[in-house]
């Protein structure tokens, strides 16, 4: 058995990796699959929770977050067509124009 | 020109309106249920005449036909005549119905809660001040509520021969016709209103009316400068009018008259009125009474209020609205009579009153002597004789408060004959001289079409008219025999009274009545002189100019009221007297008939004091015959050869030449003559005032605002801009930035609740 204290690590690393991408990456494709791995460095601490009090809600709770990255990327994959329809790029530093 | 006869015809429209009264009389109404019509009908009229006027305005039809609104002016006025004469008659013919005080209070129209102090702590009682829709009717109030009515409808009928035959009115007498029925309501509403309140609110109807009017002539400079004049020196009075209205409201709780007149002497809360209170309170009211009746020291008005059409000035300015200050002086009598139950100690404002009376009736006669035109002369007499009223009131309050019951009605009495009179007669006066400008404006422009400059107002381009105006000269000569006091004419009878119940004043009562007593005498020369001055200066003589040689009566509409005005003007006083008017205000009607005319003979020739005997005589001879002779002297002369007059006017013309004449050029260029010219400074002492406190003032509170609250509020605006500016800077747009910034956020928030929590 794996202790709990070692699956919780792997997801502040995983968080950190995602975090880090998220606001390094020009690429708008790359800062969303950053922020799904973010979502899922959230739900490996709470399956890793789940395992350890041997509490159903933590498993519930995953399936939920995995249900609403999935309706997230299907939003965030329609604003990023619609972003390069009208910008012809998905280059994040070009699409300022909300600067000031 | 139409032939008068033949326009007769159009008066076919007012027939609806004249048999309202004789309907409702067959209907059982009775006159003081009608009154409310007084001022309902002609309500109703206005707006119609003005928007139907502005839609129809160049038609002919509407143009020849219905006088662009001037017949249906008429028809109302016609109809608050009728019903005005309905009243006068069931007060005269003593009808069972009519009570002294007749109220008419239909319905509320305000109830308004007040927050008032019960010695210890606020409390608010409810429907405590209820202010009512009613008709107050009394003898004054009838009186003036006939002289207003029925001058009302003469000048709108001579409006319809002097207005609509000038092309200079031509398109925009509908809005002539729209304010004058409007001031008509301002009046009669003023006159029958029932508690101070609604005095007020038709006092500036009426004030309102009087600027729309005098600015008439709007594009002409003079007259907008004059109708903003009038305004703005009325509003000075009326100020402290409503101020006098609060304290009033603040002493008894009320503004109704049925419950301050009810018992003067008792306030709100059964409280003992001070002396002391209700003095200032008065004398609020009367500063703006004052302003209304154009007196002293707010008097700057009303010769400059002569710009407006001559009808204006003969009903506004000389007839009726006038006279409103001495309606509401009038109706301050309950208050001072301490034989009801008026309240003691109120003598110096009976003699501020009779003072500022006389200072005007002396001032306004002295800057009439020099005045050429004609207009201007009657608006100085009409501010000397409302001046002689206000000094009868004076001393009549005088007598009331010290308990002198007879003498102080008598005088009162006379005061409000002497406003008959006067208003009959001044408004004659205006209207005669309306016709002489008319006359003479027709003949100059048949003669001379491009000169411009000729005055046709001015009395030194007449002279010699008697034979070319009978019925104009006849008419005036009449009104200002009735205003100079001729015996057994119109403004005699009224003036005698006034005159010798001041001086009795004086004598027996009150040293310091001396003044106005010494005044009102002086007057009565002065008066003598300068009305006999400007008819011989307009009808004596031979004419000074050619035009005045072109001139001939014509105008439809002019005659009929100058007729009648002056019937009554001859023998109205006389009527008047023989039924003892003068006493009715104490209501002793044993007064009636030949026992009334003998009481004001005797009163006038041959009273029992000794002291009044001599006042009386000179009196008599100061007006009637020396301020005439002196004036015939100066400006008299026969006719030109071949000119015929009517007998009377003719006699009176030759004999103003026989008493020699006087060269009195030296005089006239004197420093004296000159101040008068200047109408004694006054315009210029209130400009030198207003130009170094209210313009000052105005000048610094705009500075005030422009710098001082205006810069407080662009300070924030422009810190706010500098600050959203630099604030602004941080978003950069960038995607990247915004998720480190929400990231940076969410682990403060974290190590936040850690570091609380552990």
């Amino acid at each position: 058995m794996i202790e709990t204290s070692w699956i919780v690590g792997l997801g502040v690393i995983l968080f950190f990796i995602g975090l880090l991408g998220a606001f390094t990456r020009k690429n708008a494709i790359v800062v969303l699959m950053c922020i799904e791995v973010m979502l899922n460095a959230a739900n490996l601490n709470f399956v890793a929770g789940a395992t350890h009090y041997s509490d159903v809600d933590g498993w519930v709770f995953t399936a939920i977050a995995i249900a609403i990255a999935a309706a997230e990327v299907a939003i965030g994959l329609a604003i990023l067509l619609s972003l390069y329809s009208t910008q012809e790029t998905i280059s994040l530093d070009e699409a300022n124009i909300l600067r000031n | 020109m139409v032939d008068s006869n033949n326009e007769w015809n159009l008066l076919a429209p007012i027939i609806p309106f004249v048999l309202v009264a004789p309907i409702l009389y067959m209907q059982g109404w009775e006159s003081v249920e009608a009154a409310f019509l007084i001022v309902v009908v002609p309500l109703l009229t206005f707006p119609i005449i003005l928007v139907v006027g502005q839609v129809y305005n160049g038609n002919e039809t509407w143009k020849n036909r219905y006088k662009e609104g001037g017949i249906f002016g008429l028809g109302s006025l016609a109809l608050s005549l009728s019903i005005a004469l309905w009243i006068a008659y069931d007060y005269i013919a003593g009808s069972a119905h009519f009570e002294m005080n007749s109220v008419v209070e239909p319905f509320s129209w305000l109830t308004f809660d007040v927050l008032h102090h019960d010695g210890s702590q606020w409390d608010i009682s409810s429907g405590f001040a209820d202010i009512g829709v009613g008709v107050w009717i009394d003898p004054v109030s009838l009186m003036l509520l006939f002289v207003a009515t029925f001058l009302c409808f003469l000048i709108c009928w001579f409006s319809l021969g002097y207005m609509n035959t000038d092309p200079i009115n031509e398109d925009s007498n509908h809005r002539f016709y729209g304010v004058f029925v409007l001031f008509a309501i301002g009046m009669f509403g003023m006159v029958l209103a029932d508690n101070f309140l609604w005095l007020f609110i038709f006092w500036e109807i009426m004030g309102l009316c009087s600027y729309l009017l005098i600015g008439f002539y709007y594009w002409k400079d003079s007259a907008a400068a004059a109708a903003k004049k009038a305004f703005l020196t009325t509003r000075v009075g009326d100020v402290f009018l409503m101020i006098g209205l609060l304290m009033l409201y603040n002493i008894y709780g009320s503004l109704e008259f049925s419950i301050i007149f009810d018992d003067p002497s008792t306030g709100v809360g059964g409280a003992l009125v001070e002396s002391a209170d209700l003095n200032w309170a008065l004398l609020m009211l009367f500063i703006g009474a004052v302003g209304k009746s154009a007196q002293f020291p707010l008097h700057v008005w009303l010769p400059d209020a002569m710009e407006g059409p001559t009808p204006v000035s003969a009903l506004i300015h000389a007839a009726t609205m006038v006279n409103a200050g001495l309606y509401l002086v009038f109706r301050m009598v309950p208050f001072v009579d301490v034989h009801v139950s008026g309240v003691a100690g109120l003598e110096d404002f009976a003699l501020i009153v009779a003072w500022i009376g006389g200072i005007t009736a002396f001032m306004a006669a002295a800057i009439a002597f020099v005045q050429n035109d004609i207009k201007k002369v009657l608006a100085y007499s009409t501010m000397s004789q409302l001046a002689y009223i206000f000094t009868g009131l004076g001393a009549g309050l005088l007598f009331l408060n010290i308990g002198e019951y007879h003498a102080g009605y008598f005088v009162i009495g006379a005061s409000m004959f002497h406003l008959f009179n006067h208003a009959m007669a001044k408004g004659m006066l205006f209207m005669a001289s309306g016709s002489v400008i008319h006359e003479i404006h027709h003949a100059h422009h048949h003669l001379h079409h491009d000169d411009h400059d000729f005055d046709p107002q001015d009395m030194r381009n007449m002279g010699g008219l008697a034979s070319k105006m009978p019925v104009t000269s006849t008419a005036m000569m009449f009104g200002s025999m009735s205003i100079i006091g001729i015996p057994l004419i119109g403004g005699f009878w009224s003036k005698e009274g006034i005159i010798a119940e001041t001086w009795l004043a004086c004598l027996h009562e009150e040293p310091l009545m001396l003044g106005p007593a010494i005044l009102v005498l002086a007057t009565a020369g002065m008066t003598g002189f300068y009305m006999t001055r400007m008819w011989l200066m307009t009808f004596a003589g031979s004419p000074k100019t050619d035009v005045a040689e072109h001139v001939h009566e014509g105008t439809p509409w002019i005659k009929e009221p100058l007729i009648i005005l002056t019937l009554i003007t001859a023998i109205g006083g006389f009527l008047l007297a023989l039924l003892g008017v003068v006493d009715y205000l104490g209501g002793e009607k044993d007064h009636l008939a030949m026992h009334g005319l003998l009481d004001t003979l005797k009163h006038a020739f041959l009273p029992d004091d000794n002291e009044l005997r001599i006042v009386g005589w000179t009196t008599i001879l100061l007006a009637a015959i020396l301020g005439p002779i002196i004036a015939s002297r100066v400006h008299g002369g026969r006719l030109a050869e071949g000119a015929e007059a009517n007998p009377l006017v003719g006699w009176l013309v030759n004999l103003s030449s026989r008493f020699g004449s006087q060269d009195v050029s030296e005089l006239a260029d004197s420093q004296l003559a000159e101040a008068l010219q200047r109408r004694l400074y006054f315009d210029d002492l209130y400009e030198w005032i207003v130009a170094n406190t209210a313009i000052p003032f105005a000048s610094f509170s705009a500075w005030f605002d422009k710098n001082i609250i205006d810069g407080f509020i662009k300070q924030i605006e422009s810190n706010s801009t500098s600050g959203s500016v630099t604030v602004r800077s941080i978003t950069t747009g960038s995607t990247r930035d915004y998720i480190l910034m929400a990231a940076v956020g969410m682990l403060s928030i974290f190590a936040l609740i850690w570091g609380v929590s552990a």
